[in-house]
Order: C-alpha cells, then sequence, then structure tokens
C-alpha cells in the first residue's frame, strides 16, 4: 500500500437482518487530504462511519489504517491507533461544563503510566495546555465554564469536533459536521477543517451538504444502497451520470 | 414407571401450578415495563397483598370463589390510585427509570409494613377450597392444584387474547411504542398507563390469591417470589409477554425437578445462575428487545 | 418540572461549577459535631448512644460504598449488602478463630471483599441500568440464602461471641468512646479519599459514565474498566464497614446481607444527598438515629421511613444536602471569586 493511503477499506460489509447496510465496499482516503462520503438517504453513510470507527462489527472485509489491521476494534483501541470520531447526533456530556468535556477528552495525550489517573487533574499538565489549545482554535473561551448542554447548536457542533480533535488523531472522522446548522455556521466550520488538515491532519467526512463537500474535498466516495457508486475528485463525480441519477432520481439535494 | 408416577409427576404439577402463578406475576410486571417502562419494584408487595386482602374477605365470610374475582378488583384500584398519585409524579423528569424503581422500591418498603402492621407478622393459613385429588392416567391430581393450573391457564390465554387481538390491546401496544405520537391521536395517553399499572398488579395479586391455599400467608412473602418472577421477566425479555410465558412455565419446571436432586437452598442461586447465563449470551433476554432498559 | 434524583448538586448558577466549598463547610460542621456528640456523650457517662452513633455511621461507609455507585456512577445498587455483610461474616471469623486484631480482621476483610467485588462485578457489570440493579438484588439474595442455610456459619442464628477487637495501646473495640473515635476517624479517611478522587482523572471518568457512557470509548477510555474498578473500590468499602459491625455489636446475622440493609442504604443515600457524599453519611446518621428512636416507641419505624423515602423521592429528590449545598455555595460565592478547574 503506498504511503499516501491512510486508510484503506476492502470489501466492507454488514447486514441488518435482510438488508445489507453496506455491500462490498473499498475505498482509500489519503493522507493529508479531505475525503468525503456522500450519497442520498438511506446510502449507508453513516453505517460505514460505524463500521470504520468501531461502533460496529463488519461482517466482511477489512479496515486498514496506515497499513495496521483495525477490522472490529473497539473505540478505545482505535484511539490509540490515531482515529477519532465526531457523531452527527451531537453526543456531549451534556452535564459537565465545556471546559470538563475538554479535559475528558484530553486526558488521552496525558504521559503516564494507570495510576496517573489517581492524581488531581491539576497535574495533568499536557491535558490543560490541550483543553486550553482547543478552547482558542474553537472559540468556545466566552462559555468554557458552562454546561455543554447549555451551548447553542452551532457551538455544540464544534465542541464535537474538538472533542474529536484532543486526541491529536491522525485521520479525523467527522459525521455531517455541520447537521442543523447556519449558513454563516457552515462557512466557518469549513474553513475550520482546511485549516485542520493544513496543520497535516487527515479528514474523512460524511456530508448531506453536497456543495460544502464540492467545495471542501480532494476526494469524493459516492454511495448508493449500502454499494459504493462512484469515486473520485469532485469534478469528476459530479459529472457522473450514475451519481446524478441516484440523487435526482430520488430528492434534490440542496445546501 | 413408578418413579414418574409417584417422584416425577407431582413435581411437574407443582412446578405448574407454581408456574401459572409466576407467570401471572410476570405479566404483570413485563406489561407494566412494556408499557410505562416502569419497574414496579413493589410488585412482590401487591402479590402479598393480594394473598392477605383474599384472606380477610374470607374472614368476613366471603367464600373463596367471590374473593378470587374480588381481589383483583380492589387491587387494581389500590394500582391505579397509586399510578396516578405517585408514579405520575416523576414520570416526567429525565433520570425518571431511577426515580420510578426508587418510588416504587419505597413503595413497597411502606406497603409491606403495612401489611405487618395491620396483619401482624405471624403467617397466616389459608383453606383449600377444593380438598381432594383425583386419579388420572395414573397420576395423582390434587383438585386444587389442578384448578389453579387451569384458572390460571385461562387467564394467561386471555391475557394473551386481549393484547394480541382485540383494539384495546392495539392501543396499548401503540402508546408503548410510541406516546407522542398516540396522544396526539386522541388517546387518553394517563389514563391508560394507570389502567395499565392497574391491570399489572390485578394480575399479581390474583397469583398471590390462587397460591395463598397452598403457602402461608406472611408480610414478606412478597420479597422472595419476586424475585423468581424478576428473574422470568429478565430471561424472557422484559416488555415480552411470550417470554414471560415461555420462561415462566420452563423455569418453574426447571426449579421443581430440579428439587428432586438438590436441596431447596440452591434452587434461588440456580436460577439465578441461568439468568446470568442468558444475559451473557442475549443481553436482553429470550425475546426482549435491545434498546430497552 | 421535577429534577432527578440522580442530578448532581447542580449549581444555582449555569456555570458549571460544583458546590465543592459548600460540601466541606458542610462536611466540617458534620465530622467536628460528630466528634463533640462523642465527646459529650461520655462526658455524660453514657453508652447506649456512644454505641449508636458508631452504628450510624458504619451504615454511613455502606452508604459512602452505595452513594460512590449510584451518585457518581449512575448504578444503582440493590445489593450492596452483600459485601457489608460478608465483611461482617469474615471479620467475626477472623476475630473469633484467628486473631482478635483490630487491623488484622479489617485487612482480611477487604481483601475478602475486593476478590468478590471483582467476582460479583464480572457478572453484574455488564448490565445496566434496571438489569444492574436486579442483578445486584439477586447476587444479595442469593449469597444471603446460601449463608442463611450453612450451619457452619451458624445459620440463621449467626455467629456469637465475637471478641472485642484489639487496637493497640490498651484500645478495644469494647471501650465506647474509644471506639466511636476510631471510626469516626476511619470514616473520615474514606470520605476524604474519595472527595479527593473526584478530582482525579479517574473520579472524573466516573462522571462521564454517569452522563454519558457510549462517549467514552471514543475519548480512549474503556467504560467497562471503569465500572468494574469502581465496583470493586465501592464492595471494599461496603466489606470495611461490615468489618467494623461484630467488633460494635459482638455478633453477626444473615440479616446483614438482606434487602433490608441493602435498601435502607438506598434510602439514606437519597434522603442525605444523592452524589455528595457526605449527604449519604448525613443520611446514614439522621435515619439511623431516627429508627431507633422511632423504634422503640413502636415496631413499625419502617413505614415511617419508607413514607419519608417516598416523600424525598417525589418532592425533593436531591435529598438534604443536595438541596442546601447549592444554596450555601451560591452564598460563599458571593464573599469572593472562586477558582474553577
Amino acid at each position: 500500500m503506498s504511503t499516501d493511503v491512510l486508510l484503506q477499506t476492502r470489501n466492507l460489509g454488514v447486514r441488518f437482518g435482510a438488508l445489507q447496510a453496506v455491500d462490498d465496499v473499498s475505498f482509500e482516503a489519503r493522507r493529508g487530504a479531505i475525503t468525503a462520503v456522500i450519497g442520498p438517504n438511506g446510502a449507508g453513510k453513516s453505517t460505514l462511519f460505524n463500521l470504520i470507527s468501531g461502533s460496529l462489527r463488519p461482517l466482511t472485509g477489512q479496515v486498514m489504517l496506515d497499513g495496521q489491521d483495525i477490522t472490529g476494534q473497539p473505540p478505545q483501541r482505535l484511539l490509540a491507533a490515531g482515529l477519532a470520531r465526531s457523531f452527527q447526533i451531537t453526543n456531549l456530556f451534556f452535564e459537565l461544563p465545556v471546559r470538563e468535556n475538554l479535559r475528558l477528552a484530553a486526558q488521552f495525550v496525558e504521559p503516564g503510566p494507570w495510576w496517573r489517573g489517581l492524581r488531581h487533574v491539576r497535574t495533568s499538565r499536557s491535558a490543560m495546555q490541550r483543553v486550553d489549545e482547543l478552547i482558542a482554535q474553537f472559540e468556545l473561551a466566552a462559555d468554557a465554564d458552562e454546561l455543554a448542554g447549555f451551548l447553542s447548536h452551532g457551538q455544540q457542533r464544534r465542541l464535537e469536533i474538538a472533542m474529536a480533535l484532543a486526541s491529536r488523531p491522525r485521520l479525523l472522522l467527522l459525521d455531517e459536521p455541520t447537521q442543523g446548522m447556519s449558513h454563516a455556521d457552515t462557512e466557518d466550520t469549513a474553513q475550520l477543517i482546511r485549516s485542520l488538515v493544513q496543520d497535516g491532519l487527515s479528514i474523512l467526512i460524511v456530508e448531506h451538504d453536497v456543495d460544502l463537500v464540492m467545495k471542501l474535498s480532494d476526494h469524493v466516495v459516492v454511495m448508493h444502497q449500502g454499494a459504493k457508486l462512484s469515486q473520485g475528485h469532485p469534478d469528476v463525480v459530479r459529472a457522473d451520470p450514475a451519481v446524478q441519477a441516484a440523487y435526482f432520481g430520488q430528492e434534490v439535494q440542496h445546501a | 414407571m413408578d418413579w414418574l408416577q409417584f417422584v416425577l409427576a407431582p413435581q411437574v404439577i407443582n412446578g405448574l401450578s407454581i408456574g401459572v402463578a409466576v407467570v401471572l406475576m410476570a405479566l404483570g410486571l413485563t406489561i407494566i415495563f412494556g408499557l410505562l417502562d416502569v419497574i414496579n419494584m413493589a410488585h412482590g408487595e401487591f402479590y402479598a397483598l393480594g394473598a392477605f386482602v383474599a384472606v380477610a374477605l374470607i374472614g368476613m365470610g366471603l367464600s373463596f370463589w367471590l374473593a378470587l374475582l374480588v381481589t383483583p378488583v380492589l387491587l387494581a384500584l389500590v394500582g391505579y390510585l397509586s399510578e396516578r398519585t405517585l408514579v405520575q409524579r416523576v414520570f416526567h423528569s429525565k433520570d425518571r427509570h431511577t426515580l420510578t424503581l426508587l418510588l416504587t422500591f419505597g413503595l413497597g418498603v411502606v406497603m409491606e409494613d403495612a401489611l405487618k402492621i395491620v396483619f401482624g407478622a405471624n403467617p397466616l393459613r389459608l383453606e383449600a377450597p377444593i380438598q381432594g385429588a383425583t386419579e388420572m392416567l395414573g397420576l395423582f391430581f390434587p383438585h386444587y392444584r389442578l384448578f389453579v393450573m387451569l384458572f390460571g391457564g385461562a387467564v394467561i390465554a386471555a391475557v394473551w387474547l386481549l393484547v394480541f387481538r382485540t383494539p384495546l390491546g392495539a392501543m396499548v401496544r401503540a402508546a408503548a411504542f410510541d406516546r407522542h405520537m398516540t396522544a396526539s391521536l386522541g388517546v387518553p395517553v394517563h389514563k391508560v398507563y394507570a389502567a395499565t399499572f392497574a391491570f399489572g398488579v390485578a394480575l399479581a395479586a390474583l397469583a398471590g390469591v390462587l397460591l395463598a391455599p397452598m403457602y402461608s400467608v406472611f408480610p414478606t412473602m412478597g420479597r422472595d417470589f419476586v424475585f423468581i418472577a424478576f428473574s422470568v421477566v429478565i430471561i424472557g425479555g422484559m416488555g415480552s409477554i411470550k417470554g414471560a410465558v415461555l420462561a415462566g412455565l420452563v423455569l418453574t419446571q426447571v426449579q421443581s425437578i430440579s428439587s428432586l436432586w438438590i436441596s431447596p437452598v440452591w434452587s434461588d442461586p440456580l436460577l439465578f445462575g441461568i439468568m446470568v447465563l442468558v444475559l451473557v449470551w442475549r443481553p436482553q433476554g429470550l425475546f426482549g428487545r435491545l434498546g430497552h432498559a | 418540572m421535577l429534577e432527578s434524583a440522580l442530578a448532581r448538586v447542580a449549581p444555582a448558577s449555569a456555570t458549571g461549577s460544583r458546590p465543592n466549598d459548600a460540601l466541606r463547610w458542610i462536611a466540617a460542621v458534620f465530622f467536628v459535631s460528630a466528634l463533640a456528640f462523642g465527646l459529650i456523650a461520655w462526658a455524660v457517662g453514657d453508652v447506649f448512644f456512644l454505641r449508636l452513633a458508631t452504628e450510624a455511621l458504619i451504615y454511613g461507609g455502606l452508604a459512602l460504598s452505595v452513594d460512590l455507585l449510584l451518585g457518581r456512577t449512575g448504578l444503582l445498587p440493590l445489593g450492596q449488602a452483600l459485601f457489608f455483610g460478608l465483611g461482617a461474616y469474615v471479620s467475626a471469623l477472623v476475630l473469633k478463630h484467628w486473631d482478635a486484631s483490630f487491623w488484622l480482621a479489617l485487612g482480611v476483610a477487604i481483601g475478602a471483599s475486593a476478590l468478590a467485588g471483582l467476582l460479583g462485578g464480572l457478572i453484574a457489570i455488564r448490565s445496566k441500568g434496571v438489569y444492574f440493579a436486579l442483578i445486584s438484588f439477586g447476587l444479595a439474595q442469593v449469597v444471603s440464602k446460601v449463608i442463611y442455610n450453612t450451619r457452619e456459619l451458624g445459620a440463621s442464628d449467626g455467629l456469637i461471641g465475637v471478641p472485642a477487637a484489639q487496637v493497640g495501646g490498651g484500645l478495644t473495640s469494647a471501650v465506647p468512646l474509644g471506639f466511636f473515635l476510631l471510626v469516626l476517624t476511619l470514616i473520615f479517611i474514606v470520605w476524604a479519599l474519595l472527595s479527593l478522587l473526584m478530582d482525579t482523572p479517574f473520579g472524573r471518568q466516573l462522571a462521564a459514565v454517569r452522563g454519558n457512557e457510549q462517549r467514552l470509548a471514543f475519548i480512549g477510555v474503556d467504560p467497562w474498566r471503569v465500572k468494574l474498578a469502581v465496583f470493586v473500590l465501592a464492595a471494599m468499602i461496603a466489606g470495611a464497614s461490615g468489618a467494623l459491625y461484630p467488633m460494635l455489636r459482638g455478633f453477626v446475622s444473615p440479616e446483614l446481607m438482606f434487602f433490608q440493609v441493602s435498601g435502607n442504604a438506598v434510602i439514606n443515600v437519597i434522603v442525605g444527598g444523592t452524589g455528595t457524599l457526605i449527604g449519604p453519611l448525613l443520611g446514614s446518621s439522621l435515619l439511623t438515629g431516627l429508627r431507633s428512636v422511632v423504634g422503640s416507641w413502636t415496631e413499625h419505624h419502617h413505614i415511617a421511613i419508607g413514607l419519608l423515602f417516598v416523600a424525598v423521592v417525589i418532592m425533593a429528590p436531591r435529598g438534604l444536602v443536595g438541596g442546601l449545598a447549592p444554596w450555601l455555595q451560591a452564598r460563599l460565592d458571593r464573599r469572593g471569586a472562586k477558582d474553577r478547574i
């Protein structure tokens, strides 16, 4: 496998009862690039994400991260391998303050043996530093002590991404990060994602917002009814008649 | 052949009569959970209350048969009131699973002590309304146990029909599935909940009345019996009627027959062990739906 | 809108600060009052109330173990008395048949509870919510039944004639004031350690389990391990508390494992204030005293406590300290800015 490729899925598949939710999907995500997975409703994008990120065990196929087989590994092992994800349905610790949410996520970067977990949180300098970095980067300073549940939707979505980023992953999986966001917020998030890649991160993103995806990504994978329909540069995919049929054959997707 | 006739068969018959009562109780529990999402920790106390009320009614001169019919109705009323005045109050809070559990737990404590106050801590005995036994196919069938099996079985069948074959049952199942949707269709959801709770505890009370002549009646009788009922519900799957019936009948048979070889002390541990194994294999129980509890 | 019993002491303001200062104040008041109570009781020559207070503290330890699970990790244990009773039996056996040493009995009891906690935890931890509660209940039910029927352990009568435990320097568990102070110190140490634990990464993970267990794996923490660890810790605390019981009363019986004890502990926690650590100690003290006092008038103190509990669950689910602390914290905050982690 070329060193360009960070994530590779081979013949990934899973079924729920009679429904083949993901059907023999193979694709690659390159290092330092933004790879997007799009497709009409029910295409299996979220299921694919769940297969890659350890929420779901695949029936067939493999997932390779930088040459390492990570198929079916639980999420905490994937984090150690450098793979982190955010969630489509905001999945924060709503009863805890923003700062604590981030600290929990950042604790991962704190070096030391397991009994490190028994010293006061104040002494986790690396983690506290990371928290401050993230608060600055994601513009959450004003509400850092607010309970996560009280944040605006846009802020919560940002916190979602920040938490996924806290462990300094190599590959970041973003599950519909702009879901429910206003146009302005969506723009800001797009900027943020671009800046993350400039810092050397690789991103795999599932999105409904096709326009956003076309502007943002280097490589697009289109799914339809569980299978991979098409892939390639955004312009190539956009012009693909099969893709158009899949989308326009159903409801038209708006930005 | 003798062994079958004189040792095994009585155990099976015993197991069936207890089994029917266990199923009734488990049905009540699982229906309350299936619809209200409430774990009724006081279920055992409703069972005990049913037995005590029957004893009281009979003491006042009613026949056993009348008490058998009247007691569940009375207990249903108590259940309805409990649900409306107590359970409803914590129903809408965020941590309502824990709160309702704690609430019904507290209710159970109060009920158990209330029984102690009113009836005293000493066990009471109730005469079986029909004595004697019949011999059929070479097996002895004590008349009362036969009655319990038939009557209980009939009630279980009736519940099944009610839930799965009537419009009322359909409405109840719809409400279990999606509360808000059903409410917006004009169904008085609050009343349905209270009525379901009442129905569930009435089943427990019925079990109490049925078993009263077979065992003694004392205030803490609910505690032990509810353990079996809960185990059955967990093994069968919380909210599953089919699970309650199957698990109830099978497990009581297992307990009954195993008592031939192991001391009764190990009967509960055996049941517990089975429950743990089932949960390891299928965390939602045999027929339960994942995502519940 | 009713607040949940599991709401940690929610701050009066919308910010995330926990009322730590208020809790420390309340704890200070509690421990100082307990000390004063003991000294006064001793001065007037009383033994009964001193013993009762010691027993209240012992149950307080059990309540702490329940709060660790319920208030902090969001797991409702309905069978914690299993470990309490186990610790009591182990302690009694050590004192009777091995050596009447306080430290030995306590040590062995803690060890036994840790082991039992590991075994019980492996069974119970895989389940959530209601299933956990029922498995915990079932475990205690099953083990207590077995003990009830084991003649070697005294069957339904339990073990009597447990000698006083030698602590050292002439102090034994037969000395009312001395033992009271020792138990008070132990409970204080456990409370203090648990309070400190809450500000460690591990302690914070417990809150995370309660809030959103699913997310934990995605930030690199295996929730199963966290839950098992806290379950074992809680078992050890319950066992240690139980170990003190035969030292105080001279006997143990299977009743110590019965549901009543587990249930009372949960009631103590809820009434005192779930998740506050000091609340359960307070609740335990108050309710043990109440049960004894009301129990001397009538046999039916359970119904009184039961009604109180139901009322608390419906109307004041945060409990005594749970309601008091935010108010107190707000007043303390007004006196100056506080650092928050």
